[in-house]
């Protein structure tokens, strides 16, 4: 039974939110205690002299909005000088809304390395409704979404621009899977995602032996392209984001 | 330029006598039960009727007639065919087990084009005959790109094969009333709005979302059930039932509207073959045609409310019924 199924992907949705918020916050916690730990080594260390073979970061920021298209719902029209009949407009847009994310990446060398995550938000659909022919009060109606991106890209620092001794700034790009999930868990749309931008990453401790071989802070500012999921025409939406997360190398 | 009323002969039908259904389907209701109209049997067999009128011959009559049917057989989320089974000198609406389409002269008839009468098995719901006249007191085209004097046959045929086929009347329209009586209309969304958009306009060969939408709901193609939604809810106004509102489903991705009626005391609705996807819901009251066109005059049609839209996107799913509605509408 279609209505059944839905039901389970309800269940098993829910279940996947609460996994990636007790996974961002368990990482969270653990760089915290690694940083607490560290701080004898990050005071001997003046410089990342080492970079991590495999990386880790969490951390939450936000994802701007974005238009979906504007849509009149029309009827054809007696007058043939007029090709429709407009009952009432739309204009709808993505709002802007937080964002956490959790990430792992593979340094190839000091320069170039790989990198996939996932970035969960749960952003609004506002929809002002305008010019109804029966002069219905202006409204917005609104819904709200559950997103999902897994993507993976390409990473590279550029030491040359290192600010000081342990910023460095990098940019990266990829693209991945975008999964919406309407409210009410009644659909599930899907679509990709792409992305491409920049940011620093600032060591804030380095250390040449142990399990972890570094840890720091990092911001990104990008800008998304999202393709197909919910959209009411047909073109990829740019997205604005920026973020910062906690990283640990080991 | 007169408006014209598309008529349809429902002496057997009682329209509100069904529980909240999708779309707006001819029932009929006896032992305490109501039942959908509907051919089971296909391909439907149909004779046309072996008289033209001026303008328009014979033939012309039965291609015309030949390519609305077509245009109901080719939904493709709907399952129904139907087979021309020649000329014939019966008259419409003779009770022979014949389906008839012919012209018939009604000038007393002053406002309706043509009318759609059934026979039925009221056991079952079966049609087992259903007639179509088109009134010769008008004048009739079948030209290609419409006659702007003469009103479209093909255009008139598509929505009478609609209520052949066991459809009612859409709501799906804006009108003006005019001075000297009747309704212009300035658009519709419908093939099946009951009022005609007039001489020479041919936009009704072509049938819409909502008429696509209710023909599949009553005769459902394989998977149909399975990749469309349903929107369903209550209409209310301080918390009591509208009997008659007139809910339609905006697809802001694809343009389409599709729309159903409250259709009991609770106020419930039941909207089926929306595309999964967003929806706006909007509420009017049934003030854009005769509530005759579409219920019986005791259906106790409420339209003292204001157009409200709700306030939350409605999402339908692919198969089955999204989140329950309730539409809170204040009065005029």
């Amino acid at each position: 039974m279609p209505f059944a199924t839905g039901h389970r992907d309800t269940e098993s949705q829910r279940r996947l939110n609460s996994l990636c918020v007790s996974v961002t916050l368990w990482l969270v916690a653990c760089v915290a205690m690694f940083l607490v730990g560290a701080l004898p080594a990050y005071a001997q260390t003046a410089e990342p002299r080492r970079v991590g073979r495999v990386e880790v970061d969490a951390g939450g920021g936000k994802l701007g909005g974005a238009d979906l298209g504007s849509a009149d719902a029309n009827l054809r029209a007696s007058d043939p000088a007029r090709r429709s009949f407009r009952l009432f407009s739309t204009e709808s847009r993505f709002a802007s809304a937080p964002t956490f994310h959790v990430r792992a990446g593979f340094a190839f060398n000091r320069r170039i390395g790989v990198e996939g995550g996932l970035m969960v938000s749960r952003p609004d659909i506002r929809t002002p409704v305008s010019a109804d022919v029966e002069d219905a009060p202006a409204i917005t109606v609104t819904g709200r979404v559950g997103q999902y991106a897994i993507d993976a890209g390409v990473v590279v620092m550029i030491s040359e621009l290192r600010l000081g001794s342990r910023t460095v700034p990098f940019v990266a790009a990829g693209a991945g899977y975008l999964r919406q999930l309407h409210e009410g868990q009644t659909l599930v749309e899907q679509g990709h995602v792409y992305h491409a931008g920049g940011g620093v990453k600032h060591w804030l401790l380095t250390r040449d032996r142990g399990f972890i071989s570094a840890a720091g802070l990092r911001a990104d500012a990008r800008l998304y392209l999202m393709s197909g999921g919910i959209a009411f025409e047909d073109r990829a939406r740019p997205h604005a984001a920026i973020s910062g997360s906690v990283f640990v190398a080991f | 330029m007169k408006a014209f009323t598309l008529g349809v002969s429902m002496a057997l039908v009682a329209v509100l006598s069904q529980d909240a259904h999708a779309y707006l389907h001819f029932t009929t209701s006896g032992a305490g039960q109501s039942r959908v109209l509907k051919w089971q049997r296909t391909p439907v067999r149909w004779f046309a009727a072996d008289r033209g009128v001026p303008g328009v011959s014979a033939s012309d009559l039965q291609a015309a007639t030949a390519r609305a049917f077509a245009t109901w057989e080719a939904v493709p989320a709907a399952s129904i065919t139907f087979q021309f089974a020649g000329f014939t000198g019966a008259e419409p609406f003779d009770e022979d087990n014949v389906s008839v389409i012919g012209f018939e002269d009604h000038p007393d008839m002053e406002r309706v084009l043509g009318a759609t009468g059934f026979l039925i098995d009221t056991i079952t719901g079966e049609i087992v005959e259903s007639d179509i006249f088109f009134n010769s007191a008008f004048q009739w085209s079948t030209a290609a790109q419409g006659d702007p004097t003469r009103f479209d046959l093909e255009s008139v045929a598509v929505h009478e094969i609609g209520h052949f086929l066991g459809l009612g009347h859409s709501a799906l329209g804006e009108t003006e009333m005019r001075p000297e009586g009747g309704r212009r209309v300035l658009g519709s969304a419908s093939v099946m709005f009951p009022v005609a958009l007039g001489r020479g306009i041919t936009h009704d060969r072509e049938l819409q979302p909502d008429d696509m939408a209710g023909i599949s709901d009553l005769y459902p193609a394989a998977g149909f059930r399975e990749q469309s939604g349903v929107a369903r809810g209550r209409v209310t106004r301080n918390g009591a039932g509208i009997v008659g509102a007139h809910v339609a489903a905006f697809n802001p991705r694809t343009g389409a509207l599709v729309a159903a009626f409250t259709l009991n005391n609770d106020g419930e609705f039941q909207i089926a073959g929306l595309d999964p996807g967003p929806h706006l819901i909007r509420v009017e009251p049934l003030d854009d045609a005769d509530v005759e066109s579409f219920f019986s005059r005791s259906a106790g049609v409420d339209i003292d409310f204001l157009v409200t839209f709700h306030g939350r996107l409605f999402v339908a799913p692919r198969g089955g019924a999204g989140e329950r509605l309730t539409v809170a509408v204040r009065p005029k």
